[in-house]
């Protein structure tokens, strides 16, 4: 699988949290030659299943694999005119970092899409109080050129808007690009259920993009209600090393996926991945959590009667910016972590979970 | 409209002490509902029954109101509280708070002495009339609902707690007006929404609805120096696009602003950078819900002088009717 050319469809489709339509089609679109069935539910995450291969219990257990779809962006807060031109006043959806907006070009998702750039006053020019600061988001304006009878024709308030940024080829296989948060995830689920095609399994696999993670994990918390999973995996980036970066939490761009420990992970499930990645020999770093995760696992984990919960992460630089950056193979390696692992899911899986049976195992092997 | 505008805001409710207004509001709906019950956190539900062919929507107002509990009664008798809900300390010297027997105390502070500061809501009392601790009538875990009459300046409508009686006002109209409807629909008169929408949070998760509305007040930017915002009082109901704790179902949102606009009803879009409401819970309930909010635009949301006009609330009225009557396609 070409993960670069991967990544740059997935990350080059818009896709905000709470206007997921276009980046869920063409996911809808990669997956269908994997999965069995795949629909939209009510708040837009989009549900694949692919169906056990190998005969096991009726029905089958069901582990859910969850990676967000959906992207940090804006929203048009108010239409204000100038001499004739028409600008947009924006306010962010999700995390969006403030010191990295001015500049950057975006696209309106109106009455058609448009494109705009996000300006401000030069720094000379704004009060000498804001001049060496982030900028307000009261201070920024998408311009797009255009007379105010287009802006007011074409746009209104509360319409979306998407960064736009192509997907730029960095050296030693990595690439920069908007949205690899939470894009290569989904491309790693890509791989995952690309691998299981030549593979047996016994267990059903529902592989979720998620939406509207980045504002309040809603997907997470009501796909694990519907679909009701024997046990959950969480996929999405964690913090990569880089100048000035600290040692310990954050990990290697192109050293391996990360395996997540913390309050909202079962240590069974975590243990199982990580021996999982021993066998294969597929380096590995481990990272913690202290309180909430900030990934999906934070709501997976507590849908109905609570359900074993992991996390893989994909390190990646400049979290939140257009420049946030990852290792193609991290990507190829949480794939097939990923897929090894459901093929190694087997009958008595869920009762070594409840007894802490697989940690016995691991230590007597050792 | 504005006897049972007026009869709702004056009611003493404060979040979790829901009883006196639920009473109020159950004989106004008992007509148009096929069915009421109260659940154990106390909303009200009123069932209208669909034609069998539509969604089930829950419909949510919020009965409580913000107030105060009474934490420490002094030695001399004046009450020292602390918030139920979102209560500001610049709202309230000179104020005067309503317990559940009709009371009435009066809000003060203890000395100013730099008139620049605002003190924390621990440096205010309020005054019963008491002489001392033993002849103080309310006890600590008393909880008071704001005293304000109701006003009308034409059509400006101001009150206490016009966050979200005036909403209970648009559903208990829209139950009215609605004669025929395809879908289930529940009209919740919801509990608990402002220490954090735990009312419609357990009514969400009982009724499982597809469609969840929340109507509920917002704010405006047409104050001096008020927060950026698109929304004037006046201008018409506002759908809500997106507020601090949602982002609201798009395909609703752009339903709502088609039935507005086919019925020509003004409306203005709602996008607020702080707050949220029941929709909140809605959504996210159980596999979740199409959830949005139809939003009575409200000057000096949390004081004791919440202002709304009535045109807003008129246009919220049949957008909600007009949406419920007809086909919801998402």
């Amino acid at each position: 699988m070409d993960i670069h050319k991967l990544l740059k469809t997935l990350t080059e489709t818009p896709g905000p949290s709470g206007y997921e339509d276009q980046i869920a089609a063409v996911i809808e679109e990669l997956w269908q030659p994997y999965v069995d069935t795949i629909t939209r539910d009510r708040v837009g995450s989009l549900i694949a299943t692919k169906r056990a291969t190998k005969n096991g219990r009726t029905p089958p257990r069901r582990i859910l694999l969850a990676a967000h779809m959906d992207e940090i962006a804006l929203m048009v807060r108010d239409v204000e005119e100038h001499n004739g031109s028409g600008f947009l006043r924006v306010t962010p959806i999700g995390g969006v970092d403030t010191r990295q907006v001015f500049g950057q070009l975006v696209v309106v998702h109106g009455r058609k899409n448009l494109t705009g750039v996000i300006g401000c006053l030069p720094a000379r020019m704004l009060p000498e109080e804001k001049q060496d600061k982030p900028f307000d988001f009261e201070d920024l304006l998408v311009d797009m050129g255009l007379p105010i009878e287009t802006v007011n024709s074409q746009i209104s308030i509360g319409d979306f808007i998407s960064f736009r940024q192509p997907l730029l080829k960095l050296m030693n296989k990595r690439v920069a690009g908007k949205s690899l948060d939470n894009r290569a995830s989904v491309a790693a689920v890509t791989v995952c259920l690309e691998q299981l095609q030549q593979r047996q399994h016994t267990w059903e696999v529902i592989a979720v993009a998620t939406a509207q993670e980045e504002t309040r994990l809603l997907g997470a918390y009501t796909t694990a209600f519907a679909v009701q999973p024997d046990a959950a995996i969480a996929i999405d980036v964690t913090f990569g090393k880089g100048p000035g970066a600290n040692e310990h939490v954050t990990h290697e761009l192109g050293g391996g996926p990360a395996l997540d420990l913390g309050p909202n992970v079962h240590t069974g499930m975590f243990n199982a991945l990580k021996a999982t990645a021993e066998e294969m020999e597929l380096n590995i770093n481990i990272e913690t959590h202290q309180r909430a995760s900030g990934t999906d696992a934070h709501g997976l984990q507590i849908a109905h009667a609570g359900i074993p919960t992991a996390i893989v992460a994909i390190p990646l630089r400049y979290m939140h910016t257009m420049v946030e950056s990852v290792a193609l193979k991290d990507v190829e390696r949480a794939g097939r972590l990923l897929a090894e692992f459901i093929v190694g899911l087997d009958e008595e899986f869920l009762g070594k979970l409840a007894t802490g049976v697989m940690e016995e195992e691991k230590e007597s092997k050792s | 409209m504005n006897n049972l505008i007026k009869k709702l805001v004056e009611a003493y409710g404060p979040s979790g002490f829901e009883d006196q207004i639920r009473a109020l509001i159950w004989p106004e709906i008992e007509k148009y509902a096929d069915d009421i019950s109260v659940d154990a956190l106390g909303n009200l539900i009123a069932h209208k029954k669909g034609d069998g062919s539509g969604l089930k929507a829950m419909v949510a107002a919020h009965m409580d109101e913000i107030g105060v509990m009474i934490t420490h009664i002094t030695e001399e008798g004046f009450c020292r509280f602390t918030n139920i809900g979102g209560v500001y300390p610049h709202t309230l010297l000179g104020g005067r708070v309503q317990f559940a027997d009709g009371r009435v105390g009066i809000i003060h502070s203890d000395r100013i002495t730099d008139r620049s500061k605002i003190y924390g809501l621990d440096k205010h009392f309020i005054d019963v009339g008491a002489t001392g601790r033993d002849d103080c009538p309310v006890q600590v875990g008393d909880a008071a609902g704001f005293h304000r009459e109701f006003v009308a300046n034409g059509k400006m409508l101001s009150a206490k707690s016009m966050d979200d009686r005036i909403g209970c006002v648009v559903a208990i109209e829209a139950m009215k007006r609605l004669k025929q409807t395809p879908h289930d629909v529940y009209f919740v008169f919801s509990v608990q929404e402002e220490i954090g929408t735990r009312g419609a949070e357990a009514a969400a998760n009982h009724l499982d609805p597809d469609v969840g509305i929340a109507l509920d007040v917002t704010l405006t930017g047409d104050v001096p120096e008020a927060i950026p915002m698109a929304v004037s009082l006046g201008k018409g109901t506002a759908i809500k696009v997106k507020d601090a704790g949602m982002i609201a179902h798009h395909g609703l949102v752009q339903l709502m602003k088609k039935r507005a606009s086919e019925a020509s009803i003004p409306y203005q879009l709602e996008v607020l950078t702080g707050g949220s409401t029941d929709a909140r819970s809605i959504q996210i309930a159980n596999g979740g819900a199409a959830a949005g909010c139809i939003s009575i635009p409200c000057r000096y949301v949390h004081s004791q002088s919440e202002t709304v006009h009535a045109d807003d609330v008129e246009n919220s009225i049949k957008l909600l009717v007009e949406l419920l009557a007809k086909p919801i396609e998402l």
